[in-house]
C-alpha cells in the first residue's frame, strides 16, 4: 500500500477518533483563550497600575510564566496541585473532568501571561497625546480610557489576540502527555492500533493546519473589517 | 492692560529627576490678555504651559486659576481643566471619532449638553472655518492645518476662559501655518485670553499684548510685544533674537 492509500484507509476507519480529538482540542483552546483573556486583562491592568506591589507581582508572574516551559507548568499543575490538596472534582457528564481541568488551568495560566503583554502593548501603543488631549479637556482618567484609549487599543489588541488563539491550538497538543484526549492523544491512539505512525502524524498535521489556517484567515477578515469601520 | 488676573503663577518649580526645568517662575495673566512665550528649545516653554493645567505636576509652587490653587490636593482638577482649553503641537484629535464626535463628545459627556445643541454649535464653528464638509471625516483624512483648526474648535466647544497653545504650528507644512494663525488671531480679536508658545516671531509680535522670554527655566524678559523686539534688555534675548530674526 502506498502512503496516501494508507492515509485513506486510516481515515476510513478512524475518522471518529480524530474528530473527537479535534473537538477536545478546540474546547481546551477556546476555554484557555477566554480564561486567559479575562485574567490577562486583569494582569495587564495590574502591570500598569500605580500601586507598586501589584505592579511587581504582575511583572514577576508574566516574566516567570513566559520564561518557563509550558510542559513544566502543565506537570506542575497536574501533579503538584493534588499534592497540596487542591483537587478538581470529577463531574459525571464530562469524562475525565479533573484531567481536563488541569490542562485548561495550565494552558490558561500560560496564555494569561501572553495575553497580558498583548493588551499592555496594545494600550501603550496608543499615542500619549490622545490621553493628554482627553485629560486636558476635562475627562477623568477612567472616562479617557473608556472613550478614547481603549477603542483605539482594541484595534491593536484583537488581531494579536487572534494569533494567541492560533498559538494555543498548536501548543495545546502538549496536554496529551497528561492523558487528555485531544487531537494529539487520539493520533497516538490510532498509531498504537495501526502501527502506522507517519500516515497518522501526517493526518494530525493536516488537521492542526486546517484549524490554525482557518483561524488566522478569520482573524484577517476581522482585521480588514475593523479598518473599514474606521475610515 | 486692565482686568482681573485669571491665572497667577507663584514660585513655580518643576524638575524631572535631577533636571531642573522651571526655576521659581512668577507671573500673572490678565483676562483678555494675549501672551506669547518665546525661547530656545529646552528652555521650559512647553513644560511651563503644561504645568498651568497640571498635565505636568509642578514640583513646588502655586498655579492660581480664578482664585483657586490648582496644585491643592482638595480640588477636582477635571472641573477646572474644562475651562482651560489646550491646543497641542500634534493636534491630538481623537483618532477613533469623526470630526463631529470629536467636537461634541466633551460637551455632551461632561456638560450634559443635548446632542442637538452640541451639534448645532459644532456646525456653527465648522461653517465659520469653512470646514462643514468635514463633519463626517476621521482625523486621518484631514490635512494638518484642518486637524489643528478642528482641535482649536474642540477646545472652544467647552467655552474655556483661557486657551493654551503649545507650538500650534510647529508640526505643520509651511503653506498651512497661515490658516491656523488666522484662526488664533481671530480669537485674539474676539477677546479670548490666550497663552501661546510659538516660534512664529512675526505672528507673536502682531497678536500679543505681552511676550515672555523663557530661558534656562526662568523668565528672562517680560515686555510688551513691541518693546520685546525693538528694545530687548537681556543679553540672552538679544543674542536669541539675532539668531531667529
Amino acid at each position: 500500500m502506498g502512503f496516501f492509500e494508507q492515509i485513506a484507509a486510516i481515515l476510513q476507519q478512524y475518522t471518529p477518533f480524530f474528530l473527537d480529538g479535534i473537538k477536545n482540542t478546540l474546547i481546551i483552546a477556546a476555554l484557555s483563550v477566554v480564561l486567559g483573556a479575562v485574567f490577562g486583562t486583569l494582569m495587564a491592568i495590574m502591570r500598569m497600575c500605580k500601586i507598586k506591589p501589584l505592579r511587581w507581582l504582575a511583572t514577576a508572574y508574566i516574566e516567570f510564566v513566559r520564561g518557563t516551559p509550558l510542559m513544566v507548568q502543565l506537570m506542575f499543575i497536574f501533579y503538584g496541585l493534588p499534592m497540596v490538596g487542591i483537587q478538581f472534582p470529577d463531574i459525571s457528564w464530562i469524562p475525565n473532568f479533573s484531567r481536563f481541568m488541569a490542562g485548561i488551568v495550565a494552558m490558561s495560566i500560560n496564555s494569561c501571561a501572553y495575553v497580558a503583554e498583548v493588551i499592555r502593548s496594545g494600550i501603550q501603543a496608543v499615542d500619549e497625546g490622545q490621553m493628554e488631549a482627553a485629560r486636558s479637556i476635562g475627562f477623568k482618567y477612567g472616562e479617557s480610557m473608556k472613550l478614547v484609549i481603549l477603542p483605539q487599543a482594541i484595534r491593536n489588541i484583537l488581531p494579536a489576540l487572534g494569533n494567541e488563539f492560533v498559538t494555543v491550538i498548536k501548543e495545546s497538543s502538549i496536554v496529551s502527555v497528561i492523558g487528555i484526549s485531544d487531537l494529539m492523544y487520539s493520533t497516538n491512539g490510532v498509531i498504537a492500533i495501526t502501527y502506522r505512525s507517519l500516515p497518522c502524524l501526517a493526518i494530525a498535521a493536516c488537521l492542526y493546519f486546517i484549524l490554525t489556517f482557518t483561524g488566522s484567515r478569520l482573524i484577517a477578515v476581522l482585521e480588514k473589517r475593523m479598518k473599514h469601520g474606521r475610515q | 492692560m486692565e482686568g482681573n488676573n485669571i491665572i497667577e503663577v507663584r514660585n513655580l518649580c518643576k524638575s524631572f529627576g535631577s533636571l531642573e526645568v522651571l526655576n521659581d517662575i512668577n507671573t500673572d495673566f490678565k483676562e483678555k490678555e494675549v501672551v506669547s512665550i518665546i525661547g530656545p528649545s529646552g528652555g521650559g516653554k512647553s513644560t511651563f504651559l503644561r504645568c498651568l493645567n497640571l498635565l505636568e505636576t509642578p514640583t513646588s509652587g502655586q498655579i492660581i486659576f480664578n482664585g483657586v490653587d490648582l496644585c491643592s490636593k482638595k480640588i477636582d482638577i477635571n472641573v477646572h481643566r474644562q475651562k482651560i482649553g489646550m491646543v497641542f503641537q500634534h493636534f491630538n484629535l481623537f483618532n477613533n471619532m469623526n470630526v463631529m464626535k470629536n467636537l461634541t463628545i466633551a460637551p455632551m459627556k461632561i456638560n450634559g449638553k443635548s446632542r442637538e445643541e452640541a451639534e448645532e454649535k459644532a456646525l456653527g464653528f465648522l461653517k465659520r472655518m469653512g470646514l462643514e464638509d468635514k463633519v463626517n471625516a476621521y482625523p486621518a483624512q484631514l490635512s494638518g492645518g484642518q486637524k489643528q483648526r478642528i482641535a482649536i474648535v474642540r477646545s472652544l466647544m467647552m467655552e474655556p476662559e483661557v486657551m493654551l497653545f503649545d507650538e500650534p504650528t510647529s508640526a505643520l507644512d509651511p503653506e498651512m501655518i497661515g490658516e491656523v494663525l488666522d484662526v488664533i488671531k481671530q480669537l485674539a480679536y474676539d477677546g479670548m485670553t490666550m497663552l501661546i508658545v510659538t516660534h512664529e516671531m512675526r505672528f507673536a509680535r502682531e497678536v500679543s499684548d505681552r511676550i515672555l522670554f523663557l530661558d534656562g527655566g526662568k523668565i528672562d524678559e517680560d515686555r510688551s510685544a513691541d518693546e520685546f523686539f525693538d528694545d530687548p534688555k537681556s543679553p540672552r534675548l538679544i543674542s536669541f533674537l539675532k539668531k531667529v530674526l
